[in-house]
C-alpha cells in the first residue's frame, strides 16, 4: 500500500486541456479558481500543458495566472490519448509532488483524470461544484449527490494528489492579462510512440460551441422532435444562444458542445427558456443557476414548471412562432 | 470454442424514477426505491452482446456488490449473456473507485477479459471513473464514451468512435481494453422468452471472494483516498412557478430578464 508524506506535496495544478493549439476554456475557469486557492495557502499555482508545439498555449496560461508553466511537447501528446498522457503525468506527479491537481470535466478531461488516479492513488472527486482549501492545505471539493438534494464534501485526507474533475461553466475564468510574467518549463518527455497502446485514425471536430458564457438561452429538449426551426426563430428574436438536452443530443439533432446538464455544460444564463423539455434532474442541475426560467410543454405535469419561473402550457412550434413575432418587432429596444 | 472473452461490469443502483418523498422531511428517500440496474450498463451489455452476435465471443456480466444484486446478472443473462459474476465480500465495504476499479481489474485478469465493457457512469456515483481506473490498474487501454464498436481480430485491436467535444474521433486501441459505452448509443435489446426463464429458473451465479482474487489486504474503506466529510442539504432554488394562459404574458418577464 502507497504510504505517503502529505507535507511533501505542494502547489495547486491545473490540467490545460488543449486540442491541435486550441485550448478548452474551461481550462481558464479553472487557473482561475486555482488561483483563489493559491492565496489560501501561498503556494505556486501551475498550469499543465501536454501537447505539440504548445508555446502559445504556454504563455496564454501565464496570461490567465499560472505562475509556472510546465510543458510536455512532443507529437507523442498530438491528438490526445489516454494511455501516453496517463504515463506522462504520473511521471510528472512523481517527481514533482502536486499537493491538488484540478481538470475540466470534459470527456476528454474525464478520460484522463480517470485514468492518472489510479497509478498516483490519488483521491479523485468528479464533477465538483465548489472547493475550497485549509491552510493545512486540505482540499474541501463539494459535489451534488442524491439527484442534487445534497453537497457532499469531499476529503482526500492522506493521498496526494487531491484531484478534482469540474464541468465547463462552474467557475468563472478571469480577464487575461497579457503583461504577466512567469516560468515556462519543458519538462521530460517519458513516452516513446512505440509503447503507446491506441491509435487515433480520424478526428472531426465542427461545431464546438461555448454556451456557458451566453447571457440568453433557448434549450430545446425531446419534445421538438426534431423540428428545430422554431426554437431558432426564437433564438434569433432574443439573440440568444441554441442549447439542448441530452436526449436532443443524442437524436443527432444538434451537437454535444452545446448540451446542458450533468453530463454537459453549466449555465448562467440571464434568461433560459426550456422548449419541449421535461426538465430531468440531470438537466435541471446544469441550468438551475439561470436569472429568469421560461418552459414550453405540451404536459402541464412536466417537472420543468416546478424549475421555471414562467411556464405555459402548448406547442412548442405555436407559442415560439408566437413569441418570435411579437418580439422581433420590438428587438431592437428589447435587446439593446 | 471461444476466441474472446467479453467481461461487462454492471451495477445495482437505485431507481431515479421511482425515488420517492419522505413524507416525514419532504424530501427525496433513496433508501426505499426500488433496485434495478445502472441504466447506462444496458448499452454496455448491448455493446458486448453484438461483439458476440459477430464474433465467437463470450460474454460475462459481474457485479461488485452484496448478495441482494444478483437480480442484474439474471437481467444480464436473460438479455444473453453465457455467466455471471457476482464478486461479493464484507471486506469490500467502503471501496470507493480505486478499489473498485481495482476489484475489476483482477476479476478482469482472472475471466482473461479480451475486453471489458462498462457503462458511462453509474446513476447513484456518477464518476465515470471506474472504466479508466480498471484500465489503468491492468495497464491496458481505455476508451470512453464509445459511440460504436468494431473488434477486429486480424489487427488484435478494437477500432471505436468515441464522442468527443464538438465531434468525434475514431480510435483504435490494442486488446486487451477497456470501454466505457456513451449512454443512449447502443440501444438495449429485450430479454429473449427462454433465456429469461432460464436466468430465472436455473442460473445462479459464480461467486468470487477477496481472497479468491487475492486482494483482501487491497480493498475496502482502509485503502480508500476519499471520505465523505460532511452532507448539507442544498436549499432547493427558489422559482415562481406561474404557469400563463397567453403568450403575451411572457412578453413582461423576457423584458425583464434581458432588461
Ligand atoms: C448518467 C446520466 C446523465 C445524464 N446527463 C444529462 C445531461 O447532462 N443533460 C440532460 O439534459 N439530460 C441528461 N440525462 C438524461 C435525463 O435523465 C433525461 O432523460 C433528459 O434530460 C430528457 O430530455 P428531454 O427533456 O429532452 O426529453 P423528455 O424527457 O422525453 O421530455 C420531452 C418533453 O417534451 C414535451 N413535449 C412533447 N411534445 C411537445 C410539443 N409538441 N411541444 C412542447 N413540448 C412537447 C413532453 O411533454 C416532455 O415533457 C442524463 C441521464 C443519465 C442517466
Ligand atoms: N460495483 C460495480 N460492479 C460492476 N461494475 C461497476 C461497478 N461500479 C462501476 N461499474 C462499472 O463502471 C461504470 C462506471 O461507473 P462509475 O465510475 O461508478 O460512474 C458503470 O457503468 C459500470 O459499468
Amino acid at each position: 500500500m502507497t504510504e505517503i508524506d502529505p507535507d511533501e506535496y505542494e502547489g495547486v495544478w491545473v490540467f490545460v486541456e488543449e486540442h491541435a493549439g486550441e485550448v478548452m476554456p474551461v481550462s481558464w475557469e479553472l487557473l482561475a479558481e486555482g488561483r483563489k486557492l493559491t492565496e489560501t495557502t501561498g503556494q505556486e499555482l501551475v498550469a499543465l500543458v501536454i501537447g505539440e508545439d504548445c508555446e502559445a498555449v504556454a504563455e496564454a496560461a501565464l496570461a490567465h495566472g499560472a505562475d509556472r508553466v510546465l510543458v510536455a511537447d512532443d507529437p507523442v501528446f498530438e491528438p490526445y490519448r489516454a494511455d501516453p498522457y496517463g504515463a506522462q503525468f504520473r511521471a510528472m506527479v512523481e517527481e514533482r509532488k502536486p499537493s491538488i491537481v484540478l481538470i475540466g470535466g470534459t470527456h476528454t478531461g474525464r478520460d484522463f483524470a480517470g485514468r492518472v488516479a489510479v497509478p498516483t492513488h490519488a483521491g479523485l472527486t468528479a464533477d465538483v461544484t465548489e472547493i475550497d482549501v485549509d491552510e493545512a492545505g486540505i482540499l474541501q471539493a463539494r459535489r451534488p449527490a442524491f439527484g442534487g438534494d445534497v453537497l457532499a464534501t469531499i476529503l482526500c485526507e492522506d493521498h496526494r494528489p487531491q484531484m478534482a474533475t469540474i464541468r465547463p461553466g462552474v467557475f468563472e475564468a478571469a480577464e487575461p492579462d497579457p503583461d504577466r510574467t512567469g516560468e515556462v518549463e519543458r519538462v521530460e518527455v517519458v513516452v516513446a510512440e512505440d509503447e503507446t497502446m491506441s491509435e487515433v485514425l480520424e478526428r472531426v471536430v465542427g461545431d464546438r460551441a461555448d454556451i456557458t458564457e451566453a447571457e440568453r438561452i433557448v434549450a430545446v429538449g425531446a419534445g421538438v422532435e426534431g423540428d428545430l426551426e422554431p426554437a431558432r426563430a426564437l433564438a434569433a428574436a432574443l439573440d440568444a444562444d441554441l442549447a439542448a438536452t441530452r436526449a436532443a443530443v443524442d437524436e443527432g439533432w444538434i451537437d454535444g458542445s452545446r448540451q446542458v446538464g450533468q453530463t454537459g455544460k453549466t449555465v448562467r444564463p440571464e434568461l433560459y427558456v426550456a422548449v419541449g423539455v421535461s426538465g430531468a434532474i440531470q438537466h435541471v442541475e446544469g441550468m438551475n443557476k439561470s436569472g429568469v426560467v421560461l418552459a414550453i410543454n405540451t404536459d402541464p405535469n412536466a417537472p420543468i414548471f416546478e424549475h421555471a419561473d414562467y411556464g405555459i402550457v402548448g406547442d412548442h412550434a405555436e407559442v415560439c412562432h408566437e413569441l418570435a413575432d411579437r418580439l422581433s418587432g420590438e428587438t431592437p429596444e428589447l435587446i439593446a | 470454442m471461444h476466441d474472446f472473452t467479453v467481461v461487462v461490469g454492471v451495477k445495482q443502483v437505485p431507481d431515479a424514477d421511482e425515488v420517492g418523498l419522505d413524507p416525514d422531511t419532504g424530501r427525496l428517500d433513496r433508501a426505499s426505491a426500488p433496485a434495478v440496474m445502472n441504466p447506462p450498463d444496458r448499452c454496455a451489455l448491448e455493446a458486448a452482446l453484438s461483439l458476440k452476435d459477430a464474433h465467437a465471443a463470450r460474454v460475462i456480466a459481474v457485479t461488485m456488490g452484496p448478495p441482494m444484486a444478483t437480480p442484474v446478472l439474471r437481467e444480464a443473462v436473460a438479455m444473453g449473456c453465457d455467466d455471471g459474476v457476482l464478486i461479493t465480500d464484507r471486506a469490500f465495504a467502503g471501496s470507493d473507485t480505486w478499489p473498485t476499479s481495482l476489484t475489476l481489474a483482477r476479476v478482469a485478469e482472472h475471466l482473461d477479459a479480451d475486453v471489458v465493457l462498462c457503462g458511462e457512469e453509474t446513476t447513484d456515483s456518477s464518476t465515470g471513473q471506474v472504466p479508466p481506473g480498471i484500465a489503468a490498474h491492468n495497464g491496458w487501454a481505455q476508451l470512453t464514451y464509445v459511440e460504436a464498436l468494431d473488434l477486429r481480430p486480424e489487427e488484435g485491436r478494437v477500432v471505436a468512435h468515441r464522442d468527443v467535444e464538438g465531434g468525434y474521433e475514431v480510435v483504435a486501441a490494442d486488446l486487451p481494453v477497456v470501454v466505457a459505452v456513451a449512454f443512449g448509443s447502443f440501444e438495449p435489446r429485450p430479454a429473449g422468452l427462454h433465456r429469461k426463464l432460464f436466468a430465472e429458473t436455473e442460473f445462479d451465479p459464480r461467486e468470487l471472494s477477496a481472497a479468491d482474487l487475492g486482494i483482501e489486504e487491497e480493498v475496502g474503506l482502509a485503502v480508500s483516498p476519499t471520505s465523505v466529510g460532511g452532507m448539507e442539504t442544498v436549499q432547493p432554488v427558489d422559482r415562481q412557478g406561474e404557469v400563463v394562459d397567453e403568450v403575451d404574458d411572457l412578453l413582461g418577464p423576457i423584458r425583464e430578464a434581458v432588461a
